[in-house]
């Protein structure tokens, strides 16, 4: 009965608006190619501070789904993936669109799209209490071994491991400015009393996921823009559908499955369910030719990591991906802290947040079959007024959350950083995870060897602890493994 | 290629930022009260960790350079140090860098609206705007309805 009572504030006018309004947003946020779902996220933080938290985090929600869903609008009608998880949908989307049935392969991503978030919505609600009953039971050594593994899997899993762990140093070190979290002793702070709690966590975000996409932007000034293919029609045919069937379904559990595990992401999802559809397929040489399952199965398979990535992060206080990682930035400027406990002392937002996911799912499903036909205008926005626009709002967005103009040289010392981090080919989702993680195990690190007496022991013993240590050595052997296993292959 | 000479200049860099931490991690004061792990202790860990995996990044770059001028004969490999960007797009980058450091500065002591006014045009300009509507009336009417749905609507106040 109390379920049903947190759920009745999300009915109320304003939630709906946000939620639509985050929802439209963030569709056309990650239909703009170079403009990402975590962008759109991290520079609308400061819009939802003063919101009721079922409200604002739900609005970040509605951008998080809406901008995963976008990025096939540019990936169908232009062939440039408007989100990194969109890089899958072009094998199929682009050439259903030459073949004059654009308006069909963006249908087929909508419903596609929509029902992978649906299923894995239903499992967030199902699992995430589960998992959070379970996290209860954790102790400062738990807590260590699983921000630990979080780290090194986020490390290894971002394309080349020596950078992502060079990233994930970085951040965790970065993570040490300001006061102490046992001692309160200030550390790099140079004196500026500004820093003495640490970088603020959002105005860095917005540097390194939106600021540094307009430096970016900036680079790519001269490249011709292709022109955007033209939209007819809007619904599959029954065949498609009937085709679907499997991708779809296959697609959605992969894309739960990939969600759950931290450090994955959309991108990796949509690619192995692409691969899993064509092996299992009874016409595999029609995949690449502009084969509607094809756009199901990497459709279905990243929008179901947004419901997926985020059972980690409210269970167990750790991001499922870099979305979910600025998504916490959400729920810390509210006052709230992802993990076991907010399912304890706040019921209410977690129960809003499951209702959230769905309405946003609704709203990204009737406004992503509404705007097909107008699919093309919205690429057709001019590059520098959109990028100036975007600077204006890195600044009063950083600016807006605490009043302190050290804020503004923080948000752009992050985008320079994240810039160039991009450029060489290091994380930023790796650096940005470790900035939330990196006070985790240094507080639990310390407190533990404080209870226990320094005995190091204490570390690697019980089997909560033994499972998680145990994960993060197969996360870091394993990209070596296969690296191995590539080159005695080729030989 | 390119990434191989621009892996050893970040590594170096990375080593030479070690050597700064370090230097500022001497002077972190504070009790350890009985325990290893004093507030200095993550610091080193990472300082400690960053040096050999910027090592590691310096010699595979070193080791993949030599494997690929072996392999091209003995034509020693080219390094660029600036991630194959053309000299003309860095100082652009440079020049709108140093706009936002400036920005960050002036947004309190001349206000928003004069500030990010100056800033929009300056950065249309740059970008290589030369339409007038573009560069100058759209700032306009953008940084003008910004500031109004801002503090009208959002109640976010602004200097």
């Amino acid at each position: 009965m109390d379920y049903l009572a947190y759920l009745l504030p999300l009915f109320q006018p304003q939630v709906l608006w946000a939620i639509a309004l985050g929802t439209l947003g963030g569709i056309v946020i990650g239909a703009l190619p170079g403009l990402t779902a975590t962008m759109g996220v991290a520079l609308l933080i400061p819009l939802t501070f003063g919101m009721p938290p079922v409200m604002g985090i739900n609005m970040l929600i509605g951008i998080y789904i809406g901008g995963i869903y976008g990025g096939c609008i540019s990936a169908i009608l232009l062939r440039t993936p408007g989100t990194p998880a969109s890089a899958a949908t072009v094998l199929d989307g682009y050439p259903m669109a030459r073949n004059g049935e654009a308006g069909k392969a963006l249908g087929m991503a909508t419903i596609a799209s929509a029902c992978g978030m649906l299923f894995a919505s239903i499992v967030l609600a199902t699992l995430a209490p589960q998992l959070a009953g379970v996290a209860l039971k954790f102790g400062a050594p738990e807590y260590f071994a699983l921000a630990l593994f979080g780290l090194t899997i986020i490390a290894s899993l971002s394309g080349d491991i020596l950078k992502g762990a060079i990233s994930g140093c970085l951040g965790v070190l970065i993570s040490c400015v300001g006061a102490d979290p046992i001692s309160g002793v200030l550390r790099y702070t140079f004196g500026v009393s500004g820093f003495a709690s640490g970088f603020s966590f959002t105005p860095a975000l917005i540097g390194l996921f939106a600021l540094s996409e307009v430096f970016t932007q900036l680079e790519r000034l001269g490249r011709t823009e292709e022109t955007p293919a033209k939209v007819s029609g809007r619904w599959p045919s029954y065949q498609d559908m009937r085709e679907s069937a499997n991708a779809l379904v296959r697609g959605s559990l992969i894309g739960t499955i990939i969600g759950v595990i931290p450090g994955t992401g959309s991108g990796t999802a949509s690619w192995i369910s692409y691969n899993e559809a064509r092996r299992t397929s009874k016409t595999p040489e029609r995949f690449g030719t502009g084969y509607a399952p094809g756009i199901a199965a990497t459709e279905s398979a990243n929008s179901a990591v947004c419901a997926g990535a985020l059972i980690p992060l409210l269970a167990l206080g750790i991001p499922g991906d870099v979305v979910t990682a600025v998504l916490m930035g959400g729920l810390m400027i509210q006052g709230l802290a992802p993990g076991p406990m907010l399912f304890e002392t706040r019921p209410d937002i977690i129960v809003g947040i499951f209702g959230g996911t769905f309405l946003a799912t609704i709203f990204m499903f009737v406004f992503g079959m509404m705007l097909i036909p107008i699919a093309s205008k919205i690429l057709l926005v001019p590059r520098r007024i959109l990028t100036m626009s975007i600077v204006v709002f890195c600044f009063i967005g950083s600016f807006a959350i605490n009043l302190n103009p050290v804020d503004l040289y923080t948000m752009v010392g992050f985008g320079i950083l994240g810039w160039g981090m991009q450029k060489y080919g290091f994380s930023q989702a790796a650096l940005c995870i470790a900035l939330i993680l990196g006070p985790l195990a240094e507080a639990n690190l310390r407190r533990g060897l404080l209870q226990t007496g320094d005995d190091l022991v204490a570390f690697v013993s019980g089997p909560i602890t033994l499972l998680f240590l145990g994960l993060t050595v197969i996360s870091l052997a394993l990209p070596y493994l296969q690296a191995r296993r590539a080159k005695r292959a080729a030989a | 290629m390119q990434r191989i000479g621009s892996d050893v200049a970040v590594g170096c860099g990375l080593l030479a930022f070690s050597a700064f931490a370090a230097w500022r991690s001497l002077g972190i004061r504070g009790q350890s009260a009985g325990t290893i792990a004093g507030p200095s202790f993550l610091p080193w860990l990472m300082i400690g960790a960053i040096i050999i995996l910027s090592l590691m990044l310096v010699l595979r770059a070193r080791r993949a350079a030599a494997a690929a001028s072996a392999e091209a004969g003995s034509r020693p490999a080219p390094v660029d140090h600036g991630g194959g960007m053309k000299r003309r797009d860095l100082l652009r980058i440079a020049l709108f860098a140093a706009m936002l450091v400036a920005y960050s500065a002036a947004f309190m002591p001349l206000g928003y609206l004069p500030a990010t006014l100056i800033v929009f045009i300056a950065g249309m300009l740059l970008m290589g705007e030369r339409s007038p509507l573009k560069f100058f009336v759209l700032p306009v009417l953008i940084t003008g309805a910004v500031w109004f749905g801002f503090t009208r609507f959002l109640q976010v106040w602004l200097p």
